[in-house]
C-alpha cells in the first residue's frame, strides 16, 4: 500500500501519542473525586469524612505520593441534593476525569448517581446505609465502606435479643420514607428470630408529645425498644417522656440517639441512660477509657492536627481509609486504570483500615464485618468516641 | 389518660386558634388568605429561642424583640406578597405569592437557624395545679389575646377602623379611612401574634423549622371551620381540632390521627361550607 505523506503523519501521530499514553498516566496526578454533602441538612457526615480525606492526602503527598503521583481530591459539594449529586458526578467523570471517586455521603445522593457511576465504569467507595445501594452485579463498581441498614438491623437485634434477653419488643420509625422501611424490616427479623413484637409504631418527628405511643408499648408489654428515628428532637421526646413516666425501658437503634444536639432537648442528662445507639468496636473505648490499638494510633497521629470535638471518630476514620484504600489500589496493580481498581478491590481482604477491616469478592461489596457493629452507651460522647454499651465479651 | 388528652390538646389547641386569630387578622382588613400565618408562629419559637438562649437575653426582653421582628416580618408580608395582588384579588394570586414567601422565610430559618430542633427556655418556670409550663402558658397567652383582642376592637379607634375595613371596604374609604396604613397596621399585629403563639408554643413544640408547615395547616382548619374573618370560630375551631386530634393520637396513634383529623375536616366542610359559625354572604342585587 502506497502511503502518502497524510495518512504517515496521522499514523506518526497516533503512534507518538499512543506511546506516550501510558507514559503521562503514570506521572499524572491520581485523581480522585468527593462527592460530599458539606452544606445542607445532612452536612455533619461530609464534614468529618473531609477531614479525614484531606489528612490522608497531605499525609499521603508528604512521603512522596503513590508511586511518584501526587493525590488529587476534586471536591464537589453536593449540598445534600441528589439533582447536584447527578450533576458532580456528571462532572467528575467527563470533564475532571477522576480515577475513582469516594461518596456520596447520603443515601438519597447516593441512590440517584449509583447507576451513572456503573455505566461509566468508574471505582467507587461510599459509606451510604441503603441496602439496595450495593449489587455486584448490576453495580460491579460499587463498594461499600461502612454497614448496611440490615448490618445496623443485625446488631440491634442481636443486642436487644442475646444481651439485653428481652423477648418483647417495641419497635418505633419516624414517618419518613427511611423510618417506615427500617421499622418494618426490624420486625420482621425480630419475629424470624423467635421474639414477640408487641406494638410497631411510626410517628411524625413533629408529634410534640410521645406519652400516647409509650403508654400504649408499655401496656403490651415491651421490654425493650427498638428506634428508627433521624430526628434528634423525636428521640429526646421519647427519653424525657420515658422518664416523666418513671418507665425504666432501654431504647436501642439509631445513631442518631447518641448525637450531641440531643444533649440541650433533655429536661434532665439522666434521661439519656439506657440509650443504647449503634456504634462501632473501632471507635468504642472501653471501662478504662482506652479504644482499640490501631485506633489509638490513629487519635496519636491526628492530635493537633483534626479536630475531633465536634464529629465523629468513625467519620474521620472512614475518610482516612478510603483515600489509602485507592491509594493502595493503585499501589499494588500498578496502574490507576479503572478495571484494576475495580480488580484489586475485589480482592481485598482483612484490609486493616482504622474504621474496619474490610472484605470484599466479586460476590460481594459490602465490606464491614458486621461483628464490629456494637451499641453505643449514647451519652457517654468523648471526642467522636463513645463507651461500649454494657454486656459485650472482649 | 384523660388527664393526658386535656393537657395537649388544649395546649396545642390554644396555639392553633391563636394561628387561626393570625389568619383572621390579615385578612380582616385585606380579604387576602396569606399563608404565612404558620411561619410567623414558627419564627416566633425560633426568635424566642435566639434572643433567650443564644444571645442570653433576659425573657421579657426577647419576648418584646421576638415580636417587634415579627411585626416587622408581617410588614414585609403586606407590602411583598399582598399589596401587589390586591388587584386581582379573584385570580385569587394571593396564594402563590405568600405562599412562596412563607417558603423563603421557612428555608432562611433552616439555613441559618438549623434544621433539627433546638432548646426553649423556661418562661416562668412553675407548674400550675400540677400542670407543667408548656401545657398552661399556650392556654393563659390565648386568653390574653382573647382579651386584649376584645379590648382593641370594641374600645379603640383603630380597632373600629379595623373592623370598618373589614365590612364595608368601599364605605370605609369613602369614610376617610386611611386603608393602607390600617392594612399595614393590621399586619404588624398579624404578626406579633403569630409569634405569640410560637413563643408560647415553644416549650411543647421546641424551636423547630418543621413547625412551620405544620402551623400553616393545622391553623388553617380553625379557620376554615369558624369562618374566614370569624375570630370566635378560630378559637373554638382550634380547641377542637386540639383535643380532637390527641384524643385520635392516644386512640389510634400517630400517623392515623392526621388521617383522623383531616377526614373529620373534610366532613364538616361538606356539611357546612361555609364554615360552622360563618354565614353565607348575602349579596345585594
Amino acid at each position: 500500500m502506497k502511503l502518502n505523506r497524510r495518512e504517515f503523519t496521522l499514523g506518526a501521530a497516533a503512534s507518538v501519542a499512543a506511546l506516550a499514553t501510558p507514559a503521562i498516566a503514570q506521572t499524572e496526578p491520581l485523581r480522585i473525586g468527593w462527592l460530599a454533602a458539606l452544606t445542607g441538612p445532612t452536612a455533619a457526615p461530609a464534614i468529618g469524612f473531609n477531614r479525614g480525606v484531606l489528612f490522608a492526602t497531605e499525609a499521603i503527598n508528604a512521603a512522596g505520593g503513590v508511586k511518584g503521583r501526587k493525590i488529587e481530591i476534586i471536591t464537589r459539594d453536593t449540598q445534600s441534593d441528589p439533582t447536584k449529586a447527578v450533576n458532580g458526578t456528571q462532572e467528575l467523570i467527563s470533564s475532571a476525569r477522576v480515577h475513582g471517586i469516594w461518596g456520596p455521603t447520603n443515601s438519597g445522593e447516593s441512590l440517584a448517581v449509583t447507576p451513572i457511576m456503573a455505566r461509566a465504569k468508574i471505582p467507587n467507595i461510599h459509606p451510604c446505609v441503603v441496602d439496595p445501594l450495593i449489587d455486584p452485579v448490576k453495580y460491579p463498581n460499587a463498594f461499600r465502606l461502612a454497614p448496611s441498614n440490615t448490618q445496623w438491623d443485625d446488631a440491634v437485634r442481636g443486642y436487644a435479643l442475646k444481651i439485653l434477653k428481652v423477648t418483647k419488643v417495641a419497635v418505633i420509625g419516624d414517618a419518613t420514607g427511611y423510618g417506615v422501611a427500617a421499622a418494618k424490616a426490624s420486625s420482621e427479623g425480630l419475629k424470624k428470630d423467635g421474639a414477640e413484637v408487641v406494638y410497631v409504631a411510626n410517628i411524625d418527628a413533629t408529634q410534640p408529645d410521645m406519652t400516647p405511643d409509650l403508654l400504649r408499648a408499655r401496656n403490651a408489654g415491651a421490654q425493650a425498644i427498638v428506634v428508627w428515628s433521624t430526628s434528634t428532637g423525636m428521640d429526646a421526646r421519647l427519653f424525657n417522656t420515658r422518664a416523666v413516666m418513671g418507665w425504666d425501658v432501654p431504647f436501642v437503634g439509631h445513631p442518631s440517639m447518641s448525637s450531641g444536639d440531643i444533649a440541650k432537648l433533655l429536661d434532665k442528662p439522666e434521661n439519656w441512660k439506657k440509650v443504647y445507639a449503634i456504634g462501632y468496636r473501632s471507635c468504642s473505648y472501653d471501662e478504662a477509657g482506652k479504644l482499640p490499638p490501631r485506633s489509638e494510633e490513629l487519635i496519636g497521629k491526628l492530635k493537633g492536627k483534626v479536630d475531633l470535638s465536634d464529629t465523629l471518630l468513625w467519620w474521620v476514620a472512614g475518610g482516612v481509609d478510603a483515600i489509602n484504600l485507592f491509594a493502595k489500589a493503585v499501589t499494588e496493580t500498578g496502574s490507576s486504570e479503572s478495571a484494576e481498581i475495580i480488580k484489586y478491590l475485589n480482592g481485598v481482604k482483612n484490609y486493616p483500615g482504622y474504621f474496619g477491616e474490610y472484605t470484599w469478592s466479586e460476590t460481594n461489596h459490602n465490606g464491614y464485618p458486621t461483628s464490629d457493629v456494637v451499641m453505643s452507651d449514647a451519652s457517654t460522647a468523648r471526642d467522636g468516641t463513645f463507651r461500649l454499651a454494657p454486656g459485650y465479651q472482649g | 389518660m384523660l388527664a393526658s388528652i386535656l393537657a395537649s390538646g388544649l395546649a396545642v389547641g390554644a396555639i392553633y386558634a391563636l394561628t387561626g386569630v393570625t389568619y383572621n387578622t390579615m385578612f380582616m382588613t385585606s380579604r387576602v388568605m396569606s399563608f404565612t400565618a404558620g411561619q410567623l408562629g414558627m419564627v416566633g419559637g425560633v426568635l424566642g429561642s435566639l434572643f433567650a438562649l443564644r444571645l442570653g437575653l433576659p425573657v421579657p426582653l426577647a419576648l418584646l424583640a421576638t415580636l417587634l421582628c415579627a411585626a416587622l416580618i408581617g410588614v414585609i408580608t403586606e407590602l411583598v406578597a399582598v399589596r401587589p395582588v390586591l388587584k386581582s384579588l379573584d385570580q385569587h394570586l394571593y396564594v402563590l405569592s405568600t405562599l412562596a414567601l412563607a417558603t423563603m422565610i421557612q428555608h432562611t430559618v433552616a439555613v441559618k437557624w438549623s434544621t433539627e430542633p433546638q432548646p426553649f427556655p423556661a418562661v416562668f418556670g412553675f407548674s400550675i395545679a400540677g400542670v407543667d409550663e408548656k401545657f398552661w402558658l399556650p392556654l393563659v397567652t390565648c386568653f390574653a389575646v382573647i382579651v386584649g383582642l376584645e379590648v382593641l376592637y370594641r374600645r379603640t379607634l383603630v380597632g373600629h377602623a379595623f373592623r370598618a375595613i373589614a365590612e364595608d371596604n368601599f364605605a370605609a374609604r369613602a369614610l376617610g379611612l386611611p386603608e393602607r396604613n390600617l392594612r399595614i397596621a393590621s399586619y404588624a399585629l398579624a404578626g406579633a401574634i403569630g409569634a405569640l403563639a410560637g413563643f408560647s408554643g415553644g416549650l411543647l413544640l421546641l424551636a423547630f423549622v418543621a413547625n412551620g408547615p405544620l402551623l400553616n395547616f393545622y391553623g388553617f382548619v380553625p379557620v376554615a371551620l369558624g369562618g374566614l374573618g370569624n375570630n370566635r370560630g378560630a378559637i373554638v375551631g382550634g380547641f377542637a381540632l386540639g383535643l380532637f386530634q390527641q384524643a385520635a393520637n392516644f386512640l389510634v396513634g400517630g400517623i392515623f390521627s392526621s388521617v383522623a383529623v383531616f377526614a373529620l375536616f373534610i366532613l364538616v366542610l361538606l356539611l357546612a361550607p361555609q364554615g360552622l359559625f360563618g354565614a353565607p354572604a348575602a349579596r345585594r342585587v
